[in-house]
Parts: C-alpha cells; sequence; structure tokens
C-alpha cells in the first residue's frame, strides 16, 4: 500500500452504509535527518518495519519501541521491491540491477543472495520460509530453494513478465500476475502449469490467496476485486468496480477482510482511497481516505488489526484500523 | 513482373537459382551451408524493446482510426512497415497500440486509443489518432506497441516523437532525459502533412522482429 490513505469516512459513493471505523495513531517513530522513506512493509508479525530510504538502505524499525535498530542493503543498488514472509522471520529485498538479498530477522543474518537479469519487481515468500519467488522486470520468474540456496524452476509468460506473486497457503503452488493480463498458476518446485486465468483484460497489480487456499484475489488496472479459482482459472465473481485502479491487495488474518489500496490512474501523485471489504458480503466496510496523510505501507497483524505507515521526513506514523 | 500474388522467401529464392542453375556457390562451402550462413545473416537490426507498462488491454478493437469525429488534439498518422532480421517482410503480424488522449489519460473503461492492426500484404499498418499527451508519471509522449508474428519472438516496444518538448529540439542529446528511453531509434521525427485546413503530424515507425 504505497498511496493514497488515512482516516475513516462514510462513502456515499457506494450503495451500502460502510460502518466508520476508528484510524488510530499507534505510533510516531523520529526519524534522522538525512533519513527519508520512500515506502514500508510491515511485518506480519507485528513487531518490525522495513523502511526502504532513499539511501537505498532498509532501515528495521522496532515497532514496540518505536526505534530504528538496524539497515540493511543492497550494497548500494536501487531497492525496487521488499517483502516479508508470513511469519515475518524473514525480509526479502530486491533491487534495480537484479540483486536479491534474504534476512533472516530479528538478526538480519544474511540467509541468500543471488542475481536476477534484471530489476527485481516483485517479490514472495512461501508461509513455511522454504520457498523464494523474484520476478526480474519482464524476464522469467525465478523459484528458489531458500534453505539450499538453489534455483528450482524458471516461470517465463508469453511476453511481458510479471508484476506480482503469491505462494498458495501451503506453498505448493505460485500464482503470478503477468503483463498480458492473464494470472497463472504453477506447481511451485517443477513449474508445471496448472491454470491461466485469461478473462481479465487488464492487468493485475497485486494478487493474494485466500487463507484456505481455495480462490486467489486479483486486483489491478480494472479497478475491482476478482475472485478467481485456482484450479481451473475461472473468474468466479468480481467486486463493485470503483473509480481508481488497485495497487495492493492485504488479507486478514481471519480471512474475512480483504484490504484494497488504491491509486489515481490519472495522476499518482493525487490520493486515493483504501477500502477495506467484507469477503462474504464483497462489499466494502470501511473506506480511508485523508488528503493530509499519504499511506506508503499496510499490512494486518494476527489480533485483527490493519496497520498503515505514512510519513517520508522527520518522523514515521503509524496508523491502525480494528 | 515478379509479384504475382506469390511470395517466396528468400530461402526459397535463393534454392531456386541454385536449382536452375543461375546462381553458382563459388565457396569451399556446400550449398547448403552457405544458404544457413546467409540465414543467419542480420540485414536488419531488431527494435529495442522497451517497457509494456501497466495499462495493456487485451481483445482491443480492429480499427485503424482510433481518432473520432471532433477529437481534439493534434491529429497524428502512424504507419510503418514491419520486417524480421533478414529483410523480410511480415504480412501476418499483428500489432497492438495504446496511448494516453490528448490531455495524457489512459482509458481504462474502454477503448479509447487502443487498437489492433493486422499487417497487409506487403507487412505495412497504419493507424489515425491524435498525439498523446504527457501521463503524469512518465516524462515523454509515447505510443505503446505488441507486436506479433508467427514463428517471431513478441516485441514489446513504445514510440517517442522528436517533436516532445522534453527534448527541447535536440532528441540526440537529450533522450534519455525519459529514464525509460534506452535507445534512441525509438524516438521518430515528425512531420507536418496534410493541406492547410486539415494539417496532421505523420511518423513512420518500422518495426523489425527476431526469430523466435
Amino acid at each position: 500500500m504505497r498511496r493514497g490513505l488515512a482516516v475513516f469516512a462514510i462513502l456515499m459513493l457506494l450503495s451500502p452504509v460502510l460502518l466508520a471505523q476508528a484510524l488510530h495513531l499507534e505510533k510516531t517513530i523520529s526519524l534522522p535527518p538525512d533519513v527519508i522513506v520512500r515506502y514500508t512493509a510491515i511485518s506480519p508479525a507485528g513487531n518490525v518495519i522495513a523502511a526502504v530510504c532513499r539511501d537505498q538502505k532498509v532501515w528495521l524499525v522496532d515497532i514496540s519501541s518505536a526505534t530504528l535498530s538496524q539497515t540493511v542493503d543492497l550494497g548500494g543498488e536501487r531497492l525496487t521491491s521488499v517483502r516479508f514472509s508470513g511469519d515475518g522471520r524473514l525480509l526479502a529485498a530486491g533491487g534495480a540491477a537484479g540483486r536479491v538479498r534474504v534476512w533472516e530477522l530479528p538478526s538480519a543474518t544474511l540467509k541468500l543472495e543471488i542475481t536476477a537479469p534484471r530489476e527485481v519487481d516483485a517479490l514472495a515468500i512461501s508461509s513455511d520460509g522454504k520457498l523464494l519467488a523474484a520476478a526480474p522486470l519482464e524476464e522469467a520468474v525465478e523459484v528458489w530453494d531458500l534453505p539450499a540456496a538453489k534455483q528450482l524452476v524458471k516461470l517465463r509468460a508469453p511476453f511481458s513478465g510479471t508484476s506480482a506473486l503469491a505462494f498458495s497457503p501451503d506453498g505448493h503452488w505460485l500464482a503470478t500476475a503477468d503483463g498480458d493480463t492473464n494470472i497463472r498458476v504453477y506447481d511451485s518446485r517443477t513449474g508445471a502449469l496448472r491454470s491461466t486465468a485469461g478473462d481479465l483484460l487488464l492487468e493485475a497489480f497485486s494478487i493474494a490467496y485466500s487463507i484456505d487456499g481455495k480462490y486467489i484475489l486479483a486486483g489491478g488496472a480494472d479497478k475491482t476485486i476478482s475472485v478467481i479459482d485456482p484450479g481451473s482459472g475461472e473468474v468466479l465473481r468480481s467486486f463493485i468496480k470503483q473509480d481508481n485502479p488497485i495497487l495492493d491487495l492485504r488479507l486478514s488474518r481471519d480471512g474475512k477482510l480483504v484490504a484494497a489500496a488504491y491509486f489515481n490512474a490519472d495522476d499518482p501523485s493525487k490520493p486515493a482511497p483504501v477500502l477495506i471489504w467484507d469477503l462474504q458480503t464483497e462489499l466494502p466496510r470501511t473506506r480511508i481516505l485523508e488528503p493530509d496523510v499519504t499511506p506508503n505501507g499496510g499490512e494486518y497483524l494476527p489480533d485483527g488489526r490493519l496497520l498503515m505507515t505514512s510519513g517520508s521526513e522527520k518522523e514515521l506514523k503509524v496508523w491502525s484500523v480494528r | 513482373m515478379y509479384d504475382h500474388g506469390i511470395r517466396l522467401s528468400r530461402r526459397e529464392i535463393l534454392h531456386n537459382c541454385l536449382a536452375l542453375g543461375s546462381l553458382a556457390v563459388l565457396s569451399a562451402h556446400s550449398a547448403g551451408e552457405m544458404l544457413a550462413a546467409w540465414e543467419e545473416r542480420e540485414l536488419r537490426k531488431p527494435t529495442p524493446p522497451n517497457e509494456l507498462g501497466p495499462f495493456y488491454k487485451k481483445r482491443a478493437p480492429e480499427t485503424a482510426t482510433l481518432r473520432a469525429p471532433g477529437d481534439p488534439g493534434v491529429p497524428l498518422s502512424v504507419a510503418g512497415q514491419i520486417f524480421d532480421t533478414r529483410g523480410d517482410t511480415l504480412s501476418k503480424a499483428v500489432v497492438e497500440v495504446w496511448q494516453t488522449d490528448h490531455l495524457g489519460h489512459y482509458d481504462l473503461d474502454g477503448y479509447r486509443y487502443r487498437a489492433k492492426l493486422s499487417a497487409d500484404d506487403a507487412g505495412k499498418y497504419k493507424f489515425d489518432s491524435v498525439l498523446p499527451g504527457h501521463y503524469p508519471d512518465r516524462v515523454c509522449q509515447h505510443i505503446h506497441y505488441l507486436v506479433t508474428a508467427p514463428g517471431h519472438k513478441p516485441l514489446v516496444t513504445q514510440l517517442y516523437f522528436a517533436t516532445d518538448p522534453v527534448f527541447e529540439g535536440d532528441p540526440d542529446k537529450n533522450f534519455n532525459r525519459d529514464p525509460l528511453i534506452h535507445s534512441r531509434e525509438l524516438v521518430r521525427p515528425v512531420m507536418l502533412a496534410g493541406d492547410p485546413k486539415q494539417i496532421y503530424a505523420a511518423v513512420n515507425f518500422e518495426l523489425c522482429l527476431e526469430r523466435a
């Protein structure tokens, strides 16, 4: 969730009545004068924020103490993607020249370093921490065995490459959102193609498996959340279309909610909302948009809170939505 | 005339010439080796690829008229021919193009300024549009291309305009002001054409695909 957010409002544009929920300021973290945050990734464990900064370092922020604990980097390479594992034990970062590093937290011990052929646009780590998937710009997705530091397969879309990745909860399958607008599902270890969802007309920028692994949620330029059967590739249904494309999707741990961060396609510098959707009713519950606060990261925590960050200079603010 | 609706490939022409004795191989190499070497020659350089961008939309309408009557903006006509690296024209090529309107807005809900074009028998394509505006997240005006042809690698690239104010009249020097432009070759000259009442910008953009 790199764009558009903050504070809730009653959403008049949508037919259902939305339940307003409070956006709470949890922490304000002071940043050193030379640290400017571009965007963040929040550990699903809820203890660490990885703040990607303009100095090409990832500052690891301890949320409970609101302090910057340490930094990791790609040796000066511009950071293009950062991703935590589901349990927050691993942090992966990819760079503009294709370098990928994976660290074990909290010690920040380097566990794997590989070099992809081009800028790494998307990363995913399987929930057991054993597989890493990396999508270099318009190149084949690489799947790596993390403990063995061994490349398992390369998965190539017909053209254009992949912009988002998601492992199934059991790690057996890897879903890719490809530039040709298809969502493909592969066997993570063999690379065998399981299904292709070919009915999306525009590219998905974010995909996520449902908690039970039965569905894939995809959101992107088509301004809606599509629910896809990973076995057949059939698009089962789509949520109410919004005014803006979706940049990011985050599922709550109980699988009942999905937070969708939207962006203004006509001018990405303008704010756009975050909508929290109820997956059962497929209706929006909360709309978050605060002109003075631009979100630059978000994640659901085990306790049900959606944590979001904002701010880039002087201080980083941590917000929560219950 | 040679062309009576039958188009022979370079390989077929060479084969025929060798068979008829009108071409002799004065070499230590066999005719087959010479043919293979000929085929490996790159007479044309492949068009430099350029990023797909986030707003490709499939199933675009098959039309060469992207500009509707009364559309604001500078009318634009783009034409070109599609080759492979051996110089053969690709009559079965398909060109998909998409761009912003004159204000720099992409149509994500419909298919405005999006089209799918089939090359003619000579591998030529042409479409009418408007000069795209500047998309806020990009530096230069551009048109996206996806070009496919049987037996060839898909080409994803973008067309840029030498008249773009960003280049300040000197695209040779300033083309990399847009960090996504890695090749000067993608910046094409713009000619003014038409009569005084209907002036339009005309651009030629030839495309060259690599064999699969």
